[in-house]
């Protein structure tokens, strides 16, 4: 069967990489391994939260599907750090897990042009360069054929998982994990390695002493994910916090030995951010006790997730442990907690599109580039997906830069720094977090959206619109300028403003928009509360941001000077041996990139801008 | 957020990159040296700083103009001739001055301090080069050329910091970087955790005003820092034929002095360094201090004035057999005034010399009697304030303090920014700089190390 496009696996960077492939009118294969697994949230019931709620949120922007989702499945919505300044700020919701599996699927089921289909993917057809790829072959023997691939495996190439001493093939608890692809992968020069993550018990809810727990609710304004969402009304749950003790503890210690972590049968990379409950215990020996968040895991289910708590030890030690916590002393497990094992592929051997450097056609996305989360993978997926796209269109390659996007960031970091454990986006990862906000994800990257092609003009017609509406709501506080009559009835913090323009006053900590907003109505007022947030905020914090961007713009600039690609770092003189290997390895596509590379010193990059030869392109 | 209301225009609206500035020539003492600077505005920026400011404004094309240098209080520096280049016919491309001052060590300091503290940052290693080279201005064999004598250049220079420092600074700056690197994480892990406890989002103001006060003691040993890299300036005084000349020649038959004249002016004084207990010392012969109708002589004397103005110490010689005349007890009173001052009783050796008086050291420049307890004298008087340093970090480079004082600006924004209320996420904007500029001292603080002192000091993570 002939495709323009295959993907292969059905999780959060497969969804989007195979929607985005359909619907830029390419024929579109989605592979997996189980239709009914499609979307499955594997981990924590739960999407957003710091830097990754606003890559949902950037996804959208560029016309992605994960925030249409979650806004059509929560169950619980807040802004992480409300606070603590809104360059931190971040979207988080509860998500019903089963809702969301049905919307995913049910989303790439109603797309046209794309085609799904159960079975697991075990090698590639390649053209006669054998550097080319055409096509895939299953396990039962079916080929297809497609000149672009984009894989995501997530958990399941050769996939383990471990409960103490049990351990078995599989990509999730009770799921086959995927061999064979593994073998032409490293017989194409892939190198691969492995990586580890892990997932807390599922309990049965009615086996909860709700009265030892701390209810936690949800914010009661709800500001969706999409933009292309004005409101979210979802059925609400509350999630419960409780503490691990010194009894949790010593079981823990205990049976240290019995945890395929600690006796070595694990060998995979773990992540420092995401450890299990032993991990804790045994690097934190002063405290006392731990969070656990009891999260629901969805409306029509009574199993409950308890956030904290991952752990691989043996089934009898997960219940005396966890039934040593407040509220949890009858908890019946109904599925364990797990360790998984499973095969990734240095991203360093990716193009900043994703593209394999080493088979062409080839795009690789989510953990199986050695990231973690879902948010992280769906914003690999698209752009993934785009890239595929964009290549059978026989157009450049959408690259974000990290000034524009958590997503640049996250691609960036991969691709040139690679990653020693599962990768995980923090704020503090991106230089300019400031102009990161979650709320100006639209007014970033909408544009890219809809020049890609895939946004409809209905969508970006009222793109336009908030925009033109927030220029002219700057445009009016630099000219309007706060004057006695004002001042007459508005807080006092105002009056020292006077003679200043609205512009100014803003920036004084303790003006809001709101005070001004109540001064000119008819000019700044009837406008939707996201829109006067976003002025508030962009206003408030030029000062800062232009500050963050002087400190940052040696590199933009850097990043405008390309590096031809198949450059022969041979041929340079003089550079040291080890920026030598790193330029061949990783293949910068540009100034900028070759310069965050550990180990390349300045006069390495002076000496490959000299012998590049010709004059970069002037920073815009 | 009323802190950076005023937002300095782009600094490559015009094309150009931000201002910088470095010496082009070696840093050492010679005939000659060159600072180059090169940027958007560079010459509305130096301008200011010249006697002839609209001479440089007015060049259009290439242009030599000759005047004063001056620092920003007004006092001049040195007489200079400035290059001007326009854009596009400069080494790199964008508008460009060369200073070419006298080859001094203190001018160069001075004049690059000047430009540091009006709006240019000092050039890094190559950065001219890569300026030129983006502009298209360098071809590729005379770039590689540059670039390896930059490259040289700059390594031997850090090695030889190394080396005579013994890392020490090294040692004081990562150690007060490691606090700040610790609070930044502190607060990043609480940013990206919200949910746990880890405490509120606190930017301790005591450490930020502890780390202020060691840095600022940092950029005073500056000044110590320079004396061991220009040594401590001592002037020989006295009468004509008091014996300064031969003094001054006992002390440089030193293996270790050198001898220089000062360019341009052989009447005035001569100048050479030698090493006293350890310490360097920059000793000057300055001309007789007696009136005279001379007037090449007299503007000798008058520089020799200068001379002693700003020496460190002077070692005022009697002539033995005269003893203290009236012009003598003047000039030693006027001189005791400003600056501490040995007084040396010369010519013990004949026997037409009075008796020492105590409170004077007598000597022989002739036969070097007693030289050694002159000797120990200047020792004892140069190195009380050098003795603090023992064991202490010293920085001496202008770059150094540059950086040191970038830091300190940064952790006063950051200080204002905590006391204000500002939202920690654009305080720590100021925290990241402030670990930046002391990166650049002593190594790159990468996003991977907040993330390590993150994840090795707190339990988050679900």
């Amino acid at each position: 069967m002939e495709f323009d496009a295959i993907v292969i696996g059905g999780g959060h960077a497969g969804i989007e990489a195979a929607l985005v492939n359909a619907r830029l009118g390419f024929r579109t294969l989605m592979i997996t391994q189980n239709l009914d697994c499609i979307g499955k949230l594997s981990c924590n019931p739960a999407v957003g939260g710091l830097a990754k709620g606003n890559m949902v949120r950037e996804i959208d922007a560029l016309g992605g599907e994960m925030g249409r989702l979650i806004d059509a499945t929560m169950i619980q919505f807040r802004v992480l750090n409300r606070s603590r300044g809104p360059a931190v700020q971040a979207p988080r919701a509860q998500a019903d897990k089963p809702a969301y599996q049905t919307a995913a699927k049910k989303t790439l089921e109603r797309q046209p042009n794309l085609d799904l289909f159960q079975d697991t993917v075990v090698d590639f057809i390649l053209d006669g360069s054998g550097r080319r790829i055409c096509g895939v072959v299953t396990e039962r023997g079916r080929r297809f054929s497609a000149s672009v691939v984009v894989l995501t495996t997530g958990t399941f190439l050769n996939g383990k998982i471990f409960v103490g001493e049990y351990s078995t093939s599989a990509g999730r608890i009770g799921e086959p994990a995927a061999h064979g692809l593994d073998r032409p992968l490293r017989e194409l020069g892939f190198t691969m390695g492995r990586m580890k993550t892990g997932t807390p018990a599922r309990v049965s809810r009615r086996s909860l002493d709700f009265d030892k727990l701390e209810t936690q609710f949800g914010d009661d304004e709800i500001v969706p994910f999409s933009f292309s969402h004005t409101g979210v009304d979802r059925p609400k749950l509350p999630c419960f916090i409780t503490y691990t003790n010194t009894a949790t503890h010593d079981i823990l210690r205990e049976n240290m030995s019995r945890s395929p972590l600690f006796s070595g049968t694990i060998v995979g990379a773990g992540a420092r951010y995401c450890p299990s409950i032993e991990d804790k215990v045994m690097k934190f020996p002063d405290r006392d006790r731990h969070h656990v968040f009891i999260e629901p895991e969805g409306l029509d289910t009574e199993e409950m997730y308890l956030n904290g708590l991952s752990s691989s030890m043996p089934e009898d030690v997960q219940e005396a442990f966890i039934r040593t916590i407040p509220g949890l002393e009858n908890a019946v497990i109904v599925r364990p907690g797990y360790a998984v094992e499973y095969d990734f592929m240095d991203p360093m051997q990716l193009t900043p599109a994703l593209e394999s450097k080493i088979v062409e056609g080839l795009f690789v996305a989510g953990q199986t580039n050695g990231s973690s989360g879902y948010e992280e993978a769906a914003a690999q997926g698209l752009m993934a997906g785009i890239n595929a796209a964009r290549k059978l269109q026989k157009a450049p390659p959408v690259v974000l830069t990290r000034a524009e996007a958590y997503i640049g960031v996250l691609i960036d970091d991969l691709v040139t720094l690679g990653t020693k454990e599962p990768y995980r986006m923090f704020t503090s990862r991106a230089e300019h977090r400031l102009s990161l906000r979650h709320d100006s994800s639209d007014m970033r990257l909408c544009r890219t959206g809809f020049e890609i092609g895939l946004h409809s003009q209905e969508r970006w017609g009222k793109f336009l619109e908030k925009q033109s509406s927030i220029d002219e709501m700057k445009e009016l506080l630099r000219n309007r300028h706060l004057n006695e009559t004002d001042c007459a009835h508005t807080p006092e913090s105002l009056s020292r403003h006077v003679g200043k323009s609205f512009y100014q006053a803003l920036k004084s900590p303790e003006t809001t928009l709101a005070d001004l907003v109540a001064l000119e109505p008819e000019g700044l007022g009837g406008r939707p509360v996201e829109w006067i947030r976003q002025v508030e905020l962009d206003v408030k914090y030029e000062g800062y941001v232009a500050r963050q961007d002087r400190q940052v713009d040696r590199f933009r600039r850097m990043e405008n000077m390309r590096i031809p690609e198949g450059f022969e770092y041979d041929r340079i003189d003089g550079i040291s041996s080890e920026a030598r290997e790193k330029f061949k390895k990783i293949q910068p596509i540009s100034i900028g990139q070759a310069s965050r590379i550990s180990g390349v010193r300045n006069s390495d990059l002076a000496l490959l801008m000299v012998v590049l030869g010709r004059r970069p392109a002037r920073a815009v | 957020m009323s802190t950076d209301e005023e937002t300095t225009p782009d600094a490559d609206s015009d094309g150009a990159y931000d201002p910088i500035a470095a010496l082009a020539t070696p840093y050492a003492q010679s005939a000659v040296a060159v600072i180059r600077a090169s940027g958007a505005r560079v010459i509305e920026l130096v301008a200011p700083l010249f006697s002839r400011p609209e001479k440089l404004r007015d060049a259009r094309r290439y242009t030599i103009v000759h005047g004063r240098f001056h620092g920003r209080d007004g006092r001049t520096i040195d007489e200079v001739l400035v290059n001007v280049f326009r854009a596009p016919n400069s080494y790199t491309g964008e508008d460009s001055v060369e200073i070419n001052s006298h080859g001094s060590l203190p001018v160069i300091e001075r004049i690059l301090e000047t430009l540091y503290s009006s709006g240019f940052r000092p050039a890094e290693p190559g950065e001219f080069t890569l300026r030129a080279f983006l502009s298209g201005k360098l071809d590729l064999t005379r770039a590689e050329a540059v670039n390896e004598i930059i490259r040289a250049r700059s390594d031997r220079a850090r090695s030889l910091a190394m080396n005579r420092l013994g890392g020490s600074i090294e040692r004081a700056i990562d150690s007060v970087k490691g606090r700040l690197v610790d609070i930044l994480a502190r607060v990043e892990i609480q940013l990206d955790y919200p949910e746990e406890d880890t405490g509120e989002v606190v930017i301790p103001p005591e450490v930020i005003d502890e780390t202020i006060v060691r840095l600022e003691s940092l950029v005073a040993t500056y000044r110590i820092g320079r004396v061991y890299q220009e040594g401590v300036r001592v002037a020989i005084a006295g009468r004509t034929n008091a014996g300064k000349s031969s003094l001054f020649n006992l002390f440089v038959r030193e293996d270790r002095s050198i001898v220089s004249d000062v360019p341009g002016t052989t009447r005035d004084y001569i100048e050479a360094t030698t090493i006293i207990d350890g310490v360097p010392v920059r000793l000057f012969d300055t001309a007789g201090l007696r009136v005279s109708e001379d007037t090449i002589e007299t503007e000798g004397v008058r520089r020799s004035e200068s001379i002693l103005g700003t020496a460190g110490l002077v070692v005022y010689v009697v002539d033995g057999i005269e003893g203290v005349v009236a012009d003598d007890k003047r000039r030693i009173e006027q001189i005791s005034d400003r600056v501490p001052c040995i007084v040396a009783w010369n010519k013990i050796d004949l026997v037409d010399a009075r008796v020492c008086p105590s409170g004077f050291i007598g000597i022989s420049a002739e036969t070097g009697d007693n030289v050694e307890a002159l000797r120990a004298s200047i020792a004892a008087r140069i190195t009380p304030e050098l003795g603090v340093v023992d064991g202490r970090p010293v920085i001496d480079s202008v770059r150094q303090k540059d950086l040191i004082e970038r830091a300190l600006v940064a952790l006063r924004e950051t200080k204002v920014g905590v006391d204000g209320g500002v939202p920690v996420d654009a305080v720590a904007i100021d925290l990241q700089e402030a670990i930046r500029a002391l990166g650049e001292i002593t190594g790159e603080v990468t996003t991977d190390d907040i993330l390590d002192a993150m994840f090795s000091g707190f339990c988050v993570g679900k």
